[in-house]
């Protein structure tokens, strides 16, 4: 009775361990399956372009699926791919943010002066003295290319196109405003040379 | 005649229609007005700089060049005492370096009510031409700063907007041209 009671413990044991094994098993290869097919998913998505992922986010995404190490050929393919079209999206998200420091840094190049020439005119026209309007006159030419840079005033803008005051020179205008103590237009656009010299003003009525 | 009287009626409608592709829009109309009005006022100011007695002789004589570039070539301007019933007419350089040479020790001179008599009206040239009324007081003090001499004058000055182009920076620009032709006086009395 006891052997049969020992027989019956061991066949059961056996049994009971195999099921175990065989459970992990099958959870194991569902849990393979799920990451395979979440992988198939997100990589697919990716590239097709139907996630709102930033590049960052993707990359991020495309690293676990890679550490997960699937070793499934439909997954190699799409990482394959995925991985393809992500350098593109860096190398053009690169070139975009190169051209956006460029104009960023042209616009504040641009603003500089143009700030500049703003605050010497306003300067220039209530001066308590002319010798303080001759000192701000020859510090604001350091700005131009030289001191017959044409200057362009708008009068009107009707109908689509500019009408404009007689063309005048930088020097002769700065004295203008000194001689008449009255800042009448603003600077509308400025136009450079390469060594980041003014070449060209638009001034527009106030 | 029929053929004569079509063609005319063609001529004139054709003619009508450049007329009209010729006139301002209100808007710059108002935008040249004022402009001319703004020379005028540009001419005050140079006036009254070159008058006074404490400015440097180099700034008097570069805004006498400023102030010659606002005239017609031959403009006159007229010179009125209340010594006097004659006019004196200057051209334009003469004129300020009369008034650069007046023998106060102190000039004040202001400019007001400056309007215009006549609007500018198209010409068939395409110049437009108006007439401007300012009043000016001169006021002159000896070296006491007594009052010396003192009048107001009314005087016209006609005004010259013309359509012009010039090429800056490879590309045609067109601008109008303000020309102050001659300043009469009208009348100068004691007050």
């Amino acid at each position: 009775m006891l052997l049969l009671l020992a027989a019956f413990i061991t066949i059961g044991g056996n049994t009971s361990c195999k099921s175990k094994k065989r459970l992990a098993k099958e959870a194991a290869e569902a849990e393979y399956k799920a990451r395979v097919a979440e992988a198939v998913r997100d990589l697919t998505a990716i590239l097709d372009d139907e996630t709102t992922w930033t590049l960052e986010e993707k990359e991020h995404r495309v690293q676990t699926i890679k550490d997960w190490n699937l070793q499934n050929a439909e997954v190699d393919d799409l990482l394959f791919q995925v991985e393809k079209k992500l350098s593109r999206e860096r190398a053009q998200a690169a070139q975009r943010a190169e051209e956006e420091r460029r104009a960023a840094e042209e616009a504040a190049r641009a603003q500089q002066p143009k700030n500049v020439l703003e605050r010497n005119l306003a300067s220039i026209a209530s001066a308590s003295s002319t010798t303080q309007a001759n000192r701000l006159i020859n510090e604001t030419l350091q700005l131009f290319a030289n001191n017959n840079v044409p200057v362009l005033i708008i009068i009107t803008q009707a109908g689509g196109f500019n009408d404009y005051d007689k063309p005048t020179t930088i020097e002769n205008y700065l004295n203008y405003v000194k001689d008449q103590k009255v800042n009448r237009n603003k600077v509308n656009d400025l136009k450079f040379n390469d060594a980041g010299k003014i070449t060209e003003v638009e001034l527009i009525k106030r | 005649m029929k053929k004569i009287l079509a063609t005319l009626a063609l001529v004139v409608l054709v003619a009508g229609a450049a007329m009209a592709q010729d006139e301002l829009s209100f808007e710059r109309k108002q935008a040249i007005d004022s402009l001319a009005l703004e020379k005028v006022r540009d001419l005050s100011k140079y006036i009254k700089i070159v008058g006074s007695k404490e400015t440097a002789w180099s700034e008097a004589n570069r805004v006498i060049d400023r102030a010659e570039e606002l005239f017609m070539s031959n403009a006159e301007i007229g010179v009125s005492s209340i010594a006097s019933n004659k006019i004196k007419y200057y051209k334009v350089r003469p004129y300020f370096e009369h008034l650069m040479r007046l023998n106060y020790d102190r000039v004040e001179i202001e400019w007001y009510n400056i309007e215009y008599v006549s609007d500018l009206q198209r010409q068939p040239d395409g110049t437009y031409v108006g007439v401007i009324t300012i009043f000016q007081t001169f006021r002159g003090y000896d070296k006491e700063g007594n009052l010396a001499y003192k009048d107001t004058t009314k005087k016209d000055i006609t005004v010259y907007v013309k359509r012009k182009e010039t090429q800056i920076g490879g590309r045609m620009i067109g601008f109008w041209d303000v020309m102050l032709g001659d300043m009469r006086v009208k009348e100068t009395a004691n007050k």
